[in-house]
């Protein structure tokens, strides 16, 4: 579904990927885990599209973004990029609600306005992905008047009302109040286990990575040190590096 | 306190300084002009020699010599009462506010001896008999005498005569100028005829080749020099200098110079007729309520509002399409954009106006004062505009963009659907004191004889002389209608944030 390979990213003078290869099979649910700055949100930003890379190539359901010049897209890139974000839905770790629309304007804009789907059917569906994260009572309500979980929460119901066959979370629960972010864990286990939906996560919820992926990716400095099951991973982990990642993490 | 601590005899000589500077204060307000012009050894005389000439008017070769039948009179009395002359450059329409102020001893620039102007200051006997000429465009065959002005948009000077005698014929239209002269206008279509003191109209419309005179010249006035109220004893020099000027034939001599000198200058020498002529114009402005003005500033009103709102609407077109073309266009389109905002924001407003009004037509381009106004305002105000937008679209969060394109939005309508409502929502309150700083700014573009609230109050003002209450009153409309604009304003916003 999602392949990537040997790719290269700088900011600046600073190399951050030296020819990552990563492949998400369909269905398949992927937790990349790692410190702050390892590239972890970079390389969710590069597959759809918001980060330029220099080197290497991403397919993103049979569509490969190796051949593009992302920093300048002409219009066809443009266009493929456009494509592959239509495929995959993204969800930021600060939600980035449209704060003019209500909830339920923020569901429907996307699907009325790049889908064509008329608005009334979007506005229906919407109703039905707010029931699913139990806020259909704040339809009409501003994002500014929810919590920061329920933010959340709206964001991938915004994301799924586009129907995309993959999801990338981006630290979807860092910035949320401890007391909210079971709700907004909860979603995501109900989207992965009742839809076997294509999903890659970079959090640093270590218990929540190991129940949920297929496979757990350790990023540091820009390489991915190892990878593999999450039992393997969390229990009897190759690397040192990876041991002493997580001796931090789960000392807190 | 600190007062009774000091030493008695620091004390003491403290006291005896303030009485002596007291001392000395009220002994240097005693002498009158008269002695403090010999003492000083300068006449200090009024005038606005951007008014032209041949009244009075910079030398082109040497902007710092004056010439002008007016400088050679100035020179001449001052000769007389045994001092120099040196001139004051005051606009002609605040003459004889700047001489009631002190400014200056004297006021002389073709003004005329009116009764409601005696009401103020003291008016020497005449120094010069003028009469008012009708000029039209060389090809005019509709007007032949001021009897044909019904209907016809005409030029004069503000607070003049030409001015009265028009408004007795009725159904003209007119138009009053102050800073320039109308003759440019003329010849452009801008107005169907002019209608000036003489001396302005041979000096400026006699070789135009574009104009001619007609009809006789109208309306005998008296150009006499002004003087504060209290100044008996200066205005009773300075006649009997003029007195002398003509007696010994040197006024006939300069105005022989400056090709003035007409049968009608004769009436100088018998000084009663003034009064007599003057008393011809009067009106009861003076008396009149202030209501009297109302319909009048109401209408400069509603031009002042309706000049606003069109402009605005433009410089916010204009702004939008700038902002864009700097953020997102080529790189060309960007740089000109950039170009065009520096440009307008670093040159004055006024100069912006004279070129688009009096330069634009040297390259065929004509424009009503209308039409110059509202581009002269909305292109100059669309620069501020634009970088009020562009702000409020870099103000917008990143993450706003990046949530929409992850969307699958194309970047015009993420643009159109998430980032600009947001940014006008940043962007609202810059907006409205733009509005309301436009609309006192619109009272700029009288410079270029249109009507709206501020030219109505200086011509009425410059007519009656009332500067104080009609000053109060127009500035009581303006406050009336932007105080409303700034509430409405600040709602707007608070509903907007609620919103958020």
């Amino acid at each position: 579904m999602i392949k990537i390979r040997n790719l290269y990213k700088s900011f600046g003078n600073h190399k951050l990927f030296q020819g990552i290869d990563l492949e998400v099979k369909k269905g398949e649910v992927i937790v990349l885990i790692g410190p702050s700055g390892s590239g972890k949100s970079t390389l969710l930003r590069c597959i759809n599209g918001l980060e330029h890379f220099e080197q290497g190539e991403i397919d993103v359901a049979e569509i490969a973004l190796h051949s593009l010049n992302r920093s300048r897209p002409s219009r066809e890139d443009a266009e493929a990029i456009r494509q592959v974000r239509l495929k995959v839905g993204m969800v930021f770790q600060q939600f980035n609600l449209f704060p003019h629309m209500t909830v339920l304007e923020n569901v429907v804009e996307a699907p009325v306005r790049v889908l064509g789907i008329d608005r009334g059917t979007a506005e229906k569906d919407a109703l039905s992905f707010l029931r699913r994260i139990n806020l259909e009572s704040k339809a009409l309500a501003r994002p500014a008047t929810l919590s920061g979980g329920e933010q959340q929460r709206v964001a991938i119901a915004r994301a799924l009302a586009m129907r995309p066959q993959a999801m990338l979370f981006d630290e979807p629960t860092a910035s949320l109040d401890p007391e909210t972010v079971g709700d907004v864990l909860a979603v995501i286990r109900d989207l992965v286990y009742q839809e076997g939906m294509t999903t890659l996560i970079s959090t640093h919820e270590m218990g929540f990575a190991r129940e949920i992926a297929h496979e757990v990716v350790v990023f540091d400095k820009g390489e991915i040190v190892e990878q593999g099951p999450p039992e393997s991973i969390f229990t009897s982990p190759g690397q040192e590096r990876t041991r002493t990642f997580l001796r931090r993490v789960l000392a807190k | 306190m600190l007062l009774f601590s000091m030493p008695s005899r620091l004390l003491r000589t403290v006291l005896a300084l303030f009485f002596f500077l007291l001392a000395a204060a009220s002994a240097n307000a005693a002498p009158s002009t008269l002695d403090t012009i010999k003492q000083r050894g300068v006449l200090l005389w009024g005038c606005d020699i951007a008014g032209g000439a041949p009244l009075a008017f910079p030398d082109p070769k040497d902007p710092s010599r004056l010439l002008g039948f007016e400088a050679d009179i100035a020179e001449a009395i001052a000769r007389e009462l045994g001092v120099r002359a040196q001139v004051v450059q005051t606009e002609w329409d605040s003459l004889v506010p700047g001489l009631e102020r002190g400014n200056y001893d004297i006021a002389m620039n073709g003004l005329e001896i009116i009764p409601e102007r005696q009401k103020r200051v003291l008016m020497s006997r005449p120094y010069y008999v003028y009469t008012l000429q009708l000029v039209v465009r060389k090809d005019e065959t509709r007007i032949n005498s001021i009897a044909d002005l019904k209907g016809m948009t005409v030029g004069t000077l503000a607070g003049a005569m030409a001015d009265s005698l028009l408004r007795k014929i009725g159904g003209v239209t007119l138009k009053s100028y102050s800073a320039v002269w109308p003759y440019d206008d003329l010849a452009l279509g801008r107005i169907d005829a002019a209608f000036l003191d003489t001396p302005i109209t041979a000096y400026y419309a006699k070789p135009d080749k574009r104009l001619k005179y007609v009809g006789p010249p109208e309306g005998e006035g008296f150009y006499g020099i002004a003087i504060r109220k209290d100044d008996r004893e200066l205005k009773q020099a300075i006649d009997k200098v003029i007195d002398k000027l003509l007696r010994t034939g040197e006024l006939k001599n300069i105005y022989d110079k400056w090709d003035l000198w007409d049968k009608t200058q004769t009436k100088l020498f018998e000084t009663a007729a003034a009064t007599d002529t003057a008393s011809k114009l009067r009106t009861d402005s003076d008396e009149a309520p202030l209501s009297t003005f109302l319909p009048s500033l109401l209408k400069g009103a509603g031009m002042t509002v309706v000049l606003s709102i069109i402009s605005m609407a433009l410089a916010i077109g204009l702004g939008i399409c700038l902002a864009f073309l700097r953020m997102y266009g080529p790189g060309a389109l960007s740089a000109a954009s950039a170009v065009y905002i520096e440009v307008y924001r670093g040159t004055p407003l006024l100069i912006q106006l004279f070129i688009i009004y009096y330069g634009l037509p040297n390259i065929g381009i004509v424009l009503s004062p209308f039409a110059a106004a509202i581009i002269g305002l909305g292109m100059n105000y669309a620069a501020y505009e634009a970088e009020v937008y562009r702000g409020g679209i870099e103000a917008v969060p990143k993450g706003q963009m990046e949530a929409a394109l992850s969307l699958g939005m194309p970047r015009l309508l993420a643009l159109r659907r998430i980032i600009l409502p947001q940014a006008f929502r940043i962007s609202l309150p810059a907006v409205t004191n733009d509005f309301i700083a436009l609309f006192k700014d619109s009272s700029i573009v009288s410079v270029i004889a249109m009507v709206e609230l501020t030219k109505t109050y200086s011509i009425l003002a410059a007519t009656t002389l009332r500067y104080f209450e009609l000053g109060l009153v127009v500035a009581l409309l303006y406050f009336g209608m932007s105080w409303p604009l700034s509430i409405m304003a600040r709602r707007l916003e608070r509903k907007l944030k609620g919103h958020k």
